[in-house]
């Protein structure tokens, strides 16, 4: 009789610790890293949620049917323009009535850096109690692959199409989680999914430090059918966007800003761009283009990191 | 006409404790992942990075409930000691 | 008067009037966000807020649609809420106004009217109103400070009820009404309160609450959605009896009655009738006086509840009348006549003969003085003697409109 085996179990997995809200057959792509992301945080942080949801790739999901639905979470659908207000309204009444509660507003890159971002900016400027997440694939999946503020440079889109007079995205990304750790909120961070303990980490933080304030999550969730990304190579893409610090991973407590991941050597991002196809046209001139980008941005990162100081207010 | 046919509230409610919904996304797979038990070092990283979460641990090995596998084959590319291996629907018929 | 021995008058602004009675209410949730001419609102509804008179979350939001989405969701949490608008306001704000009907949220929205035009200009007018007069929402007009404080308080009593759940917009005229002061009998908290709580007697409504597994803004399918939107058109009726039965049991309380759907002014014997609505009302009545001193038999039909369109109370009161004049403070692009005009004209035939005129009046800054409304009321003389007169006339402009 062979010995038992040993165990070397993930970490990861003591994270965990509440049920899977969300019905197992529901309509994501095969490898979706958004479907990974949403089921991941009800386990860790409970399913006593109430997460509001707008038009996007986890509409179909997050929202019902008539009175049926896909997951056991309270939930709240409505527009883009309005996703941080909704969850303002929410939180503000029931922190007035001592209800407690975990308000999760979770939107796209579409949202929170286009359409929403005015009152995704007002409600970190009113320090409001709830958890902003944002997962970024990139762009308007749902609607079919459309540009949005946070798609890259060089990027090919169907508004940004590869032709014989444009290649792609001519204009270079905003940095979303930067301009939100600006507003002086008490926690602004980064993630991805595939250092999900890391993830886990920040989710827990946000949980906990939202009775302070406003916080926000910035999770790089690759999209297998937009990007033309292998369906089993989603985790890996999100791996090399850390490891080429095209995503690197920080967090800013009180302002105060730290990477939570360094990158001895990072790798070139022709190292990540070349798993995806909607880069598969650059020359090397329009790589180093986005190179400078992504060094431009990290090296921002790393000089505010070096800056020793607090927004938290006195008592 | 019933008013109240399917909604018995005014607005856009919906209740999970009426009724869950749940699609047959098994039936999307092309091909399944297949573990090789005694490659299967349980560390885990299968269960965590499978993004509908039906990688579960067994006795000597983890397994995906086959059920709602979308055959995305994360399990496979993830696990470091490529105990899983992507095979065709068409071997199984 | 709440009563001979509980009279409270004191003298405010129609703006200061709004706040009073939305505070009196008694709010869980307020969003404010300034312009206007409904500043001032907001600014008193902060300073009772400091003060402690107003006990509610403020929320100063940094747009308008940011202040509907807000108080649209703590609405489906379970909360009472309020927030003031204009114009541009209203319409920056117009895709939650449509959501928050659609997902039946009670909410009850001031909303100052001012035009919409396409210049830059802050003036008065009703456009703002018409721009929206198909969102869903239950309409109510009021015409003096007096019917501001009453109506605001009323809106909560109909938007907040068991059979209606539809946001209730109350409007009055900007500059007119907004920065206008009166005499005013502020009501009791004791009364309002009373008021107000035969809504706790009825049951409860589904609210978002954590842990309960229920969520707001499900996709509608198939018949799903049909019945959804069935629904929505079936409490817009009931709203009419309700709003009539509502202002019974206010006039129980303040002894003060204001029709519910619509009010007459010296209305049963006239023969040549004008309706209006919003604060021209108190200009017409004046004139009207006036006249009937005169000889003339003429009154006026004030239109209090625009939507939902109080068609079987128009009917009712006009049927038969020789001929009836509709004053617009607005138009309707792509129509001759004003809004209300086409509407109440839909009805033609029910009116079993009456012949009805439009006059647009009180847009782009100008006013309904007592000369136009006599130039009105001599104009619908003259098609009641079967004189040939235009079926539109903008009162205010140029000759070729009817003006000078």
């Amino acid at each position: 009789m062979t010995e038992p085996k040993k165990k070397r179990l993930t970490k990861v997995l003591d994270h965990l610790q509440h049920e899977d809200p969300f019905s197992k057959g529901v309509a994501f792509c095969p490898g979706c890293t958004l479907e990974l992301l949403i089921r991941f945080i009800p386990q860790v942080l409970g399913n006593d949620l109430v997460i509001t949801g707008t038009p996007s790739c986890s509409a179909p999901v997050l929202l019902g049917q008539n009175t049926a639905t896909w997951h056991k979470l309270s939930y709240f659908g409505t527009l883009m323009t309005g996703a941080a207000a909704n969850a303002t309204g929410l939180v503000r009444y029931y922190n007035r009535k001592k209800i407690d509660n975990t308000v999760v507003c979770f939107n796209g890159d579409g949202t929170a850096s286009d359409i929403g971002f005015g009152n995704l900016s007002g409600a970190a400027e009113r320090n409001e109690k709830f958890i902003y997440i944002c997962y970024d694939n990139e762009g308007y999946m749902n609607t079919g692959i459309q540009k949005s503020a946070t798609t890259p440079f060089g990027a090919s889109t169907t508004t940004t199409q590869v032709g014989s007079k444009l290649r792609g995205k001519n204009l270079r990304r905003t940095n979303l989680a930067l301009q939100m750790a600006m507003h002086k909120i008490p926690y602004a961070a980064t993630a991805t999914l595939s250092d999900l303990d890391d993830l886990a980490k920040k989710l827990k933080k946000a949980k906990e430090m939202k009775n302070r304030g406003f916080c926000f999550l910035h999770v790089f969730a690759p999209c297998p059918t937009g990007w033309g990304l292998a369906p089993n190579m989603t985790i890996e893409a999100c791996r090399r966007a850390v490891k080429t610090n095209y995503f690197p991973l920080w967090e800013a407590e009180d302002g105060q800003i730290a990477f939570t991941k360094t990158t001895k050597k990072p790798k070139p991002v022709s190292t990540y761009t070349e798993l995806i196809k909607k880069f598969s046209h650059l020359t090397e001139k329009e790589q180093e283009i986005l190179q400078s980008d992504i060094d431009y941005e990290y090296c921002l990162l790393q000089g505010l990191s070096n800056i020793v100081g607090t927004c938290q207010l006195p008592d | 006409m019933s008013l109240n046919k399917y909604f018995k509230t005014e607005g856009p409610w919906s209740d999970a404790k009426v009724e869950l919904l749940c699609s047959d996304t098994g039936s999307w797979r092309s091909e399944r992942p297949v573990v090789d038990e005694e490659k299967c070092i349980l560390c885990g990283l299968c269960a965590i990075y499978c993004p509908i979460q039906i990688v579960k641990e067994q006795t000597d090995c983890f397994e995906a409930d086959l059920t709602f596998c979308k055959g995305c084959g994360i399990c496979a590319q993830e696990c470091p000691a490529k105990a899983i291996t992507m095979v065709s629907e068409g071997e199984f018929k | 008067m709440n009563s001979k021995t509980e009279s409270n008058f004191k003298v405010m602004t129609g703006n200061a009037a709004a706040a009073i009675g939305a505070t009196l209410s008694r709010p869980d949730v307020v969003a404010a966000y300034p312009i206007t001419p409904q500043t001032e609102i907001i600014e008193q509804l902060s300073k009772f807020h400091a003060n402690g008179e107003l006990d509610a979350e403020m929320i100063t939001v940094e747009g308008e649609n940011s202040a509907m989405n807000a108080v649209m969701a703590a609405s489906l949490a379970g909360g009472r809420v309020f927030t003031a608008t204009s114009s541009w306001g209203l319409v920056f704000m117009y895709d939650a106004v449509l959501a928050a009907a659609g997902a039946r949220a009670p909410v009850v929205m001031v909303n100052v009217n001012r035009e919409t035009p396409g210049i830059i200009a802050v003036s008065s007018g009703q456009q703002d109103m018409i721009s929206t007069r198909d969102s869903g929402w239950i309409f109510l007009i009021a015409e003096n400070c007096q019917e501001i404080i009453d109506t605001v308080i009323t809106a909560y009593r109909l938007a907040e009820d068991y059979d209606i759940q539809v946001p209730v917009m109350v409007h009055y005229d900007g500059f007119y009404l907004s920065y206008l002061s009166e005499v005013v009998d502020v009501p009791t908290q004791e009364n309002v309160d009373k008021f107000l709580s035969v809504l706790n007697d009825q049951p409860a409504r589904t609210i978002l609450t954590p842990g309960e597994q229920t969520g707001c803004g499900s996709h509608g399918i198939l018949d799903g959605y049909v019945e959804l939107r069935y629904k929505h058109c079936m409490a817009m009726e009931r709203a009419k009896d309700k709003i009539d039965q509502i202002d019974k049991e206010f006039s129980n309380i303040f002894e003060r009655s204001y029709g519910g759907q619509v009010e007459g002014y010296r209305l049963d014997d006239a023969d040549v009738v004008l309706v209006g609505s919003g604060s021209m009302c108190g200009t017409i009545k004046t004139v009207i006086d006036d006249r009937r001193k005169k000889g003339l038999k003429v009154g006026l039909l004030k239109i209090r509840m625009y939507r939902p369109f109080p068609s079987e109370k128009l009917i009712k009161h006009l049927k038969g009348k020789k001929a009836i004049g509709v004053v617009d403070r607005s138009l309707a692009f792509g129509f001759k006549g004003g809004p209300m005009y086409t509407e109440l004209k839909a009805f033609s035939e029910e009116l079993e003969g009456s012949e009805l005129i439009s006059f647009i009046d009180g847009i782009a800054n100008t006013d309904i003085t007592k000369k136009n409304i006599n130039k009105m009321i001599d104009m619908t003389c003259d098609l009641a003697e079967g004189k040939d007169v235009p079926e539109v006339t903008w009162v205010s402009y140029g000759p070729q409109q009817g003006g000078e």
